[in-house]
């Protein structure tokens, strides 16, 4: 497992100023009427993971499902403010949802295969934006699979359903469908909550290696695993942003009061 | 053992009795019904029922060849007519319109239609279709029976497509897919089993309906399937029979009930085990 290895990264502290992949700039979000973030301000750093902490209903996931416009979904659920991928505001109602979610992937907490075969849940979402020939969309799973280092494990079985795989497996099945379509930025909410050790370690593994094709966000309940996997975290608090900083600096001296009770275990 | 636990084991007991006695006598009903129609209805059971056509009256031969072949083809039209209906209405409740208003209003409406007596759909059918078309017709049967079919299988479509979790829609979302997509390719697969399932019952249910094929399709004695025309059909020739003062008839009247319930039947185990493939998935 690679562990911490983001401080003898060659990487450059992100300065204000800095180009950064997603910029979320005074982002509210509302439940209706109750307000689930408040006056968010901070941006996501290009092939770097950022990390976001916090108690449940910190408002973490509800962050992570605006930059995919996820909330869209559901009625009564609103976002304002700016949320800048490359320049552009996605939170503006022109932009297309479907084509934002091609470019922004996401992984979700339980692993979510569909009723198909193995194949077909990679190539599925491919033939959504494209048109291969057959021994190119092959080549495209076989790159996918091996992206998410699912490949020898299933290289066998292609036609068996995705639904028979084990959860760590089907885990990784998903983070190769979300690779497959080639996006620019990949959102994972809480992806090892529901796995043993030994996948969660294969996750971490992949996250550590994704991270030079793509922006990473993970949302996640797992101290030890913020401080593995990512770059930079944020730590929320009730729809704050209270903290966001390099994960080395947070995770040994962080700024404010609540962050360090936070880390060390004494709340939440 | 004390005082309290001793009156709970009694109590225990006697609630065990009566449920396993309500349970005995309901389904005794069924056995009696099913030990009837074999017992009157097997006697007549021939390849000459099956080949031969509904006798005229003082006739002592004769088959059931047109009405099942009638029912067949009407059932058939109405199940076509209403199952996609049924499922685009099912679908619109449980995708579409999950969080809006009127998802409530069409449910409950819904719900009363699943409920209205058949034979108010019948005399309904007679006088929006039947009266004006200036005549009793196979097609008019047929609408009869869809809208029998669509409240059921709106009501299955929307229960299965509900039972489909969540998450998986989100992340069929999250691929860029489009909701239309969404439905068919990953909702509708999800759901496959159930969807057929709710189908067969809803095809099960409507092939011995009598009454809303009085008003509409009425009867034939011949050999009809010109659909704008009257044509012959297991429940009303059973109907009309089993009042005849010819013994023949009645026992051709035994012997159709014996085919339709046995039918229904088959229909049932098939939409049983459909069901139990999508629970073991």
């Amino acid at each position: 497992m690679t562990m911490v290895s983001v401080s003898s990264d060659n990487f450059q502290p992100v300065a204000t100023d800095s180009p950064v992949k997603v910029d979320i700039r005074n982002l509210d979000f509302f439940y209706g009427d109750s307000r689930a973030l408040k006056n968010i301000n901070l941006g996501l750093a290009p092939n770097r993971v950022t990390a976001f902490i916090g108690p449940s209903g910190c408002g973490k996931s509800t962050l992570l499902r605006v930059l995919n416009r996820m909330y869209d979904l559901y009625p009564n659920q609103r976002a304002a403010g700016e949320v800048l991928l490359d320049g552009r505001n996605i939170l503006d109602p022109q932009v297309d949802i479907n084509l934002l979610r091609a470019r922004v992937g996401m992984v979700f907490q339980k692993p979510t295969p569909f009723p198909m075969t193995i194949y077909d849940n990679i190539s599925f979402g491919i033939k959504l934006y494209e048109k291969l020939p057959k021994s190119e969309l092959d080549d495209r799973v076989e790159t996918a699979l091996k992206g998410a280092a699912l490949w020898k494990e299933v290289k066998d079985k292609l036609g068996a359903s995705g639904l028979s795989l084990s959860g760590g497996q089907q885990q990784r099945l998903c983070i190769a469908r979300t690779v497959a379509i080639r996006p620019e930025v990949i959102l994972f909410d809480e992806p090892c909550s529901a796995l043993d050790p030994i996948s969660t370690a294969k996750i971490e593994e992949l996250i550590d290696e994704l991270k030079t094709q793509y922006t990473i966000a993970i949302v996640t309940h797992n101290m030890q695993q913020a401080a593995r996997v990512s770059d930079f975290t944020a730590f929320m608090y009730l729809g704050d942003l209270i903290e966001f900083g390099e994960t080395s600096h947070m995770f040994t001296s962080p700024e404010k009061r609540e962050t360090q009770d936070y880390i060390t275990g004494r709340f939440g | 053992m004390n005082a309290i636990y001793s009156s709970r084991k009694r109590t225990n007991l006697i609630i065990r009795a009566l449920c396993f006695g309500a349970a005995a006598f309901g389904l005794s009903f069924l056995g009696l019904i099913l030990f009837t129609l074999f017992w009157n209805g097997l006697a007549g059971l021939g390849l000459s029922v099956f080949t031969q056509m509904t006798p005229p009256p003082g006739s002592n031969s004769g088959g059931l060849a047109n009405a099942l072949a009638g029912s067949l083809v009407i059932t058939i039209i109405g199940v076509a007519i209403g199952a996609p209906l049924g499922m685009l209405a099912g679908t619109y409740l449980a995708e579409y319109g999950r969080h809006e208003k009127l998802t409530t209003v069409i449910r409950f409406i819904n719900d009363i239609l699943l409920s209205a007596p058949s034979i108010v759909i019948g005399l309904f059918v007679y006088v929006a279709i039947v009266l004006p078309m200036g005549g009793f017709s196979g097609f008019a049967g047929s609408l009869a029976l869809a809208v029998i079919v669509i409240p059921v299988v709106v009501r299955t479509t929307e229960d299965m497509l509900l039972l489909v979790p969540n998450p998986l829609r989100e992340a069929a979302a999250a691929l860029g897919m489009p909701r239309s997509l969404v439905i068919k390719r990953v909702a509708y697969r999800a759901a496959r089993a159930g969807l057929i399932t709710g189908i067969l019952l809803a095809t099960a249910r409507v092939a011995g309906e009598t009454a809303p094929l009085l008003f509409t399709a009425l009867n034939n004695q011949f050999w009809n399937l010109d659909m704008t025309g009257t044509v012959a059909n297991l429940p009303v020739t059973i109907n009309n029979f089993v009042q005849s003062p010819y013994e023949f008839w009645r026992q051709l009247a035994w012997t159709g009930a014996l085919i339709i319930t046995l039918s229904v039947l088959a229909l049932n185990i098939v939409a049983r085990v459909l069901g139990r493939e999508r629970n073991t998935q």
